[in-house]
């Protein structure tokens, strides 16, 4: 590094590290996206600065649903086996560049070194060709591919090829981990001339009966032609082949089976096999592996178990038609076996939930008609999601369903905690920006 | 009596909740107990089942899909399609299939894709680097027909709220606007026009999806398929819309165009 650089990366270090101090100083929340932009202003080249200095390198981590778990499911599992004790960490889920930034500056000493040996990043999907500009990973982990905020990415296909390109030139010892079970993401390991792991389920008494509405790449990655599904995991993930052209999914790594699985739903087995894929891979040993499965405890809002007034509450982050397919899957199996249920839904149309809210019409709610409980909704667009589960009923008259709609949020929570029988549990659904009110109003502490 | 809804490619056209569409129609037949079933216009079917249904329902799709559509949406099936909506059958059609039914669209890269013809209009995508045009969008049904037959159940101005999410910008020939832009872009974010309106048929940018939260133009597709099916005049019975209500009030007062 020139000196010059280095005085002016310290100095970008020193004012962003002071603002984190501030910021959390006067208790407005957990600061973590503004000092990266504070750095970035006053030095551009600050990332790739930062991850050159890394021992171990870094773990990327992208896909549309399940990176927040994902990553730290990885993070216990190293820390689990000792091997790396010094770990960079976005935990609280901001992974555009000014949250990567914010998390490797919180690591720098004072004369803005960094002090640690490996980075774990969840990395936005859309931001990627951006961040491998900056730095050479030592893994890319690709977990998925659905349809998300349309008004923001565009198309699933447009993503992946983009992915392509910016890996395309990167060492061919990068190692990339995909999903075999989705084939936008295997049409794209067959591809590359890096090392490609995969993990992916097979178990067969798991597949859905049908293929949900929601689905993005039913359709051949190479010849276009429709894909023949042996069966469904979930969405488009499942074990298939082109019955056209050469194209199948790849093998994956080890049985699915070889690992239990953490939290709820199935898309946590999947957030499971990636973690394990990848530990498995540095070399840590199987006990470990599984002594930080058993013990996982799960991230902010991702199936995040909470005791509030002596009753249980689940929050299941829900942004977009799959996940939210997948959240109301796993309730309703909790729920099939309890007295009554209560589930509250809050949908917001903020930057993060993205403005679009159009998505929830590719939810099948109507799972949630012929629960025989009530479900509560809230959010900035109420009504819209009052409308759609309104439009899930075809018997209004018989169906013993309650909807309560409330506009405010505060109050939209406790009547569905007070509408929550004691032993139950509380399932909330909220979207992004929707979860971070939630927690704030349950926990009383704000994420910035 | 019975109202048959063809749902064009519902696997391959449906990127933006344009299922509710269908939903919201399916739903307002049976809340009624008007016998509703719907026909899946996809690949496997061929010309006769166009034939079959009352009602068509289109929604958006992304490019390579819509390659998929069009590749597969020619020939005897293109035909049927095209005697249906000229017979007077009720469609509506939201985000991108106007431009499947209009002449042509001109991605921002790659050739030239034809439409089927079926109204005057062309799309253009204006580069990459554009805008593209996102946000909330309410218009005012203008069209005269359309806007006559609403008038009357309302007992005022048609207003439609939805979003809208679209590259490419639409140009109309000879073929009525569907509304006059009140909130967003519309057709092209230049002219005022949105949509566009001919025999039975909306095309429109507007999803949301569109019918839900606006279930006057839900019934008037419905009244006007079974009207054209049995051959006589019908009214239909009004159904409870106080939640439609709602949402469109609050978008109305977020937008600052509550009256």
């Amino acid at each position: 590094m020139q000196l010059v650089d280095k005085i002016r990366s310290g100095l970008a270090v020193a004012v962003a590290k002071t603002t984190v101090t501030i910021i959390r100083g006067l208790g407005l929340g957990a600061g973590s996206v503004l000092p990266g932009k504070i750095a970035l202003l006053l030095h551009p080249r600050l990332l790739s600065l930062l991850f050159q200095q890394l021992k171990f390198g870094s773990i990327l981590i992208v896909g549309t649903n399940g990176k927040t778990t994902t990553s730290l499911l990885l993070r216990s599992m190293l820390e689990s086996s000792g091997s790396d004790r010094r770990i960079v960490h976005n935990a609280t889920g901001a992974n555009l560049i000014n949250g990567l930034v914010t998390a490797l500056l919180e690591n720098t000493n004072a004369i803005g070194q960094l002090e640690a040996d490996r980075a774990i990043l969840e990395v936005d999907e859309n931001v990627l060709p951006l961040v491998l500009q900056e730095c050479q990973p030592e893994f890319i982990v690709a977990l998925n591919l659905f349809r998300d905020q349309l008004d923001r990415y565009g198309e699933v296909d447009t993503i992946s090829q983009r992915w392509q390109k910016a890996i395309a030139p990167l060492p061919k010892d990068t190692k990339i981990i995909l999903n075999a079970d989705d084939p936008t993401l295997c049409y794209l390991g067959q591809k590359l001339s890096q090392k490609v792991l995969y993990f992916g389920l097979n178990e067969p008494e798991l597949y859905l009966d049908e293929i949900p509405h929601a689905v993005d790449s039913i359709y051949c990655p190479n010849c276009g032609n429709l894909l023949n599904y042996q069966g469904v995991y979930l969405s488009h993930l499942g074990d298939y082949s082109c019955p056209k052209c050469y194209f199948a999914k790849s093998k994956p790594a080890f049985e699915s089976k070889d690992y239990p699985q953490i939290l709820i739903g199935v898309y946590n087995k999947y957030n499971t096999l990636a973690a394990a894929l990848v530990a498995r891979e540095i070399g840590i040993e199987t006990e470990d592996i599984l002594t930080a499965i058993k013990n996982f405890r799960a991230a902010f809002g991702r199936a995040e178990e909470l005791t509030v007034e002596g009753k249980k509450v689940r929050i299941l982050l829900s942004k977009n038609p799959v996940g939210m397919n997948e959240t109301i899957r796993a309730v309703n199996a909790i729920q099939k076996n309890t007295q009554s249920s209560v589930t509250l839904l809050v949908l917001n149309d903020r930057t993060p939930d993205g403005t679009d809210v159009s998505w929830i019409w590719d939810v099948d709610t109507e799972q949630l008609i012929g629960l025989n409980g009530t479900i509560v909704v809230s959010g900035d667009r109420v009504y819209d999601m009052a409308l759609r589960l309104e439009y899930s009923r075809q018997n209004k008259d018989s169906d013993g369903f309650e909807l309560i709609v409330q506009e405010n949020l505060n109050q939209a929570i406790a009547t569905a905690l007070a509408q929550t029988p004691p032993r139950e549990t509380l399932h909330i659904l909220p979207t992004y920006s929707a979860m971070l009110e939630v927690r704030q109003i349950l926990t009383g502490r704000k994420i910035l | 009596m019975e109202l048959k809804i063809g749902w064009l490619y519902p696997n391959l056209m449906s990127t933006y909740g344009d299922r509710g569409n269908v939903i919201c129609l399916q739903r307002r037949c049976q809340w009624r107990k008007i016998e509703v079933s719907i026909v899946r216009l996809d690949r496997l079917a061929d010309a006769s089942q166009f034939d079959l249904v009352d009602l068509i329902v289109g929604g958006g799709a992304q490019d390579r899909q819509q390659e998929i559509v069009m590749r597969d949406l020619q020939g005897a099936k293109a035909e049927a399609f095209k005697k249906k909506i000229e017979s007077g059958t009720p469609g509506v059609f939201t985000c991108g299939s106007p431009q499947l039914l209009g002449k042509y669209y001109e991605p921002a890269l790659g050739q030239r894709i034809e439409g089927l013809g079926l109204l005057d209009l062309y799309s253009k995508h204006p580069g990459l680097d554009a805008k593209r045009c996102i946000g909330n969008l309410v218009f005012e049904l203008t069209a005269s027909k359309i806007a006559r037959e609403l008038s009357a159940n309302l007992n005022s101005k048609p207003i439609a709220i939805g979003f809208e999410n679209h590259g490419g910008r639409t140009y109309l020939g000879d073929v009525e606007p569907l509304g006059r832009v009140i909130k967003g872009y519309g057709n092209n974010g230049e002219d005022g026009t949105e949509g566009a309106f001919y025999c039975n048929a909306i095309a429109t940018y507007s999803h949301g999806p569109l019918l839900p939260k606006n279930p006057f133009i839900a019934d008037w597709l419905i009244q006007t398929a079974l009207q054209e099916k049995y051959r006589e005049s019908i009214s239909l019975s009004k159904l409870e819309d106080s939640l439609a209500s709602s949402a469109r009030k609050a978008m109305l007062q977020r937008l600052e165009l509550a009256s």
